[in-house]
C-alpha cells in the first residue's frame, strides 16, 4: 500500500485540476451565453436585410449565384468551419469525419477555418488548399477574405457544427451559392407593394452593382453565421467536456481521498501494532527480570 | 409622387450584426456614398444606396447619434430608413 503523505500530494493535484475545470468550465458557459446573444442578433440583422434584399427585382440569369464557372474553377470547394483551440471535445473530429465521406479529392478543394481543423487533416493526411484563422470579434466577423478565396468555385459546401442545446451539437453543411440563389428565387412575386424597382427607386451606384453587393453581403452573412453557429457548438462542447473533466476529477478525487484514508488507518494500525509488540516485549522482559 | 411633410418623421434602424446603433425616430440621416455626402429628410424619394466609409450621423429630436462605418447598405422606403453597416 502506499504511503498517505504520496496519496495526500496526488489528491491535491487533483483537486487543482478540479478547480481548473470548473472554470473553464464557467467559462464555456458565460461564453455560450454570450454568443447566444450574438446569434439572436445576427439572424435579426440577416431577417432585415433579407427583407430588403428579397424587394429588389434582378434578372436571376445575371446573377453571381448563377453565373458559368469553367476549367480548374469548376472545382467544388469544401470549407470547414473548426475551433481555433483545443479544449472542445471531439466535436471538430466528427465535423472532419462527416466531410470525409463526401470528399472526393479530384473534384474538391479544402479551406479550413480554425487550426483545430487543419491539425486533424493534416493527422489525416488530407491536403488543405486554404487555411484561414476564425474570423471573430466582438464587433463583426470578416470573412472577405473566405468571401474572395471561395468566389471562384463552382459550389461551395460549409461544413459546420451546430447548437442543437447545450448537450447536443450537431455536423451540418449547407450549399453556400445555392443557399442565397435559392433565396433570391423563392421571393413571393405577388407582394407588389415592397418591390423596389428602377422605376420607383433612386439606386447609387446602380441596380446591377447594389444587386451584386448585396448577393455578396447575403453570402457573407450565410457564412457569418455558420462560424457564429460553430463557436456556439464549439462553447457548448467544451463546456460538455469541461463538466465530464470536473466530474472524473470529482470521482478520482473520492477515490483518492478513501485510498488516503485507508492509508492512513493501515499506517495507524502499523504503529500501534507496533507500541503492543514493543510493550508485549517490554512486559515479558520485565517478567523475566522479576 | 409624396410630398415633403414638414411634421412627419423618418423611422431609422441602424444595425450592424452584432450590434443596433439606433432604432427610432429620427429627423435627419447623413451619410457618404460613392457620389459623395447626402441627408435622408422625411419624404424622401425611395432610395437603395452602397454606403462609403465615413461617419453616419442621425439626428434625432434631443442629441445626434453618429457612428464612423467601414461599409454598409443604406435603404429608405416610405419615410422608413435602414442602415446596414459594418457587414
Amino acid at each position: 500500500m502506499r504511503r498517505a503523505s504520496a496519496i495526500e500530494r496526488e489528491a491535491e493535484q487533483i483537486t487543482t485540476v478540479q478547480d481548473l475545470t470548473s472554470v473553464f468550465e464557467s467559462l464555456a458557459s458565460t461564453q455560450v451565453a454570450k454568443i447566444k446573444n450574438k446569434v439572436t442578433l445576427s439572424e435579426e440583422f440577416f431577417q432585415l436585410l433579407w427583407k430588403r434584399y428579397s424587394s429588389i427585382r434582378i434578372d436571376p440569369s445575371l446573377r453571381i449565384t448563377n453565373r458559368d464557372a469553367n476549367g480548374e474553377q469548376a472545382k467544388k470547394v469544401f470549407v470547414i468551419i473548426s475551433a481555433e483551440a483545443g479544449l472542445s471535445g471531439d466535436i471538430d473530429q466528427h465535423l472532419i469525419e462527416t466531410m470525409q465521406q463526401d470528399l472526393d479529392m479530384n473534384t474538391t478543394d479544402i479551406i479550413v477555418l480554425g487550426s483545430h481543423g487543419a491539425n486533424q487533416l493534416a493527422q489525416r493526411n488530407i491536403p488543405y488548399v486554404r487555411f484561414f484563422q476564425v474570423p471573430e470579434s466582438d464587433h463583426y466577423i470578416d470573412v472577405s477574405p473566405v468571401i474572395d478565396a471561395i468566389l471562384p468555385y463552382s459550389k461551395t459546401i460549409v461544413y459546420y457544427e451546430e447548437y442543437v442545446s447545450l448537450g447536443v451539437q450537431e455536423i451540418k453543411s449547407i450549399d453556400l451559392i445555392s443557399s442565397v440563389r435559392s433565396m433570391s428565387e423563392d421571393v413571393d412575386d405577388n407582394v407588389e407593394e415592397d418591390v423596389m424597382t428602377a422605376g420607383n427607386t433612386i439606386f447609387e451606384p446602380s441596380l446591377d452593382e447594389i444587386a451584386d453587393q448585396m448577393e455578396v453581403t447575403m453570402m457573407t452573412l450565410a457564412l457569418s453565421q455558420t462560424i457564429l453557429e460553430s463557436s456556439l457548438a464549439q462553447a457548448a462542447s467544451r463546456f460538455n467536456a469541461m463538466a465530464v473533466a470536473k466530474k472524473r476529477a470529482g470521482e478520482l478525487l473520492n477515490d483518492y481521498m478513501l485510498e488516503f484514508h485507508r492509508a492512513k488507518r493501515s499506517e495507524s494500525d502499523g504503529r500501534m501494532r507496533e507500541i503492543m509488540v514493543s510493550l508485549k516485549k517490554k512486559r515479558k522482559h520485565a517478567g523475566v527480570n522479576r | 409622387m409624396r410630398q415633403p411633410d414638414s411634421t412627419s418623421r423618418l423611422n431609422v434602424i441602424a444595425r450592424a450584426p452584432f450590434n443596433v446603433y439606433y432604432e427610432g425616430p429620427a429627423e435627419a440621416v447623413t451619410a457618404v456614398n460613392k457620389v459623395g455626402k447626402f441627408d435622408v429628410l422625411p419624404g424622401h424619394a425611395d432610395f437603395f444606396s452602397i454606403l462609403n466609409p465615413g461617419e453616419i450621423i442621425i439626428e434625432t429630436a434631443t442629441n445626434p447619434v453618429s457612428f464612423n462605418v467601414t461599409n454598409g447598405i443604406i435603404t429608405v422606403r416610405d419615410d422608413e430608413v435602414y442602415l446596414f453597416v459594418n457587414i
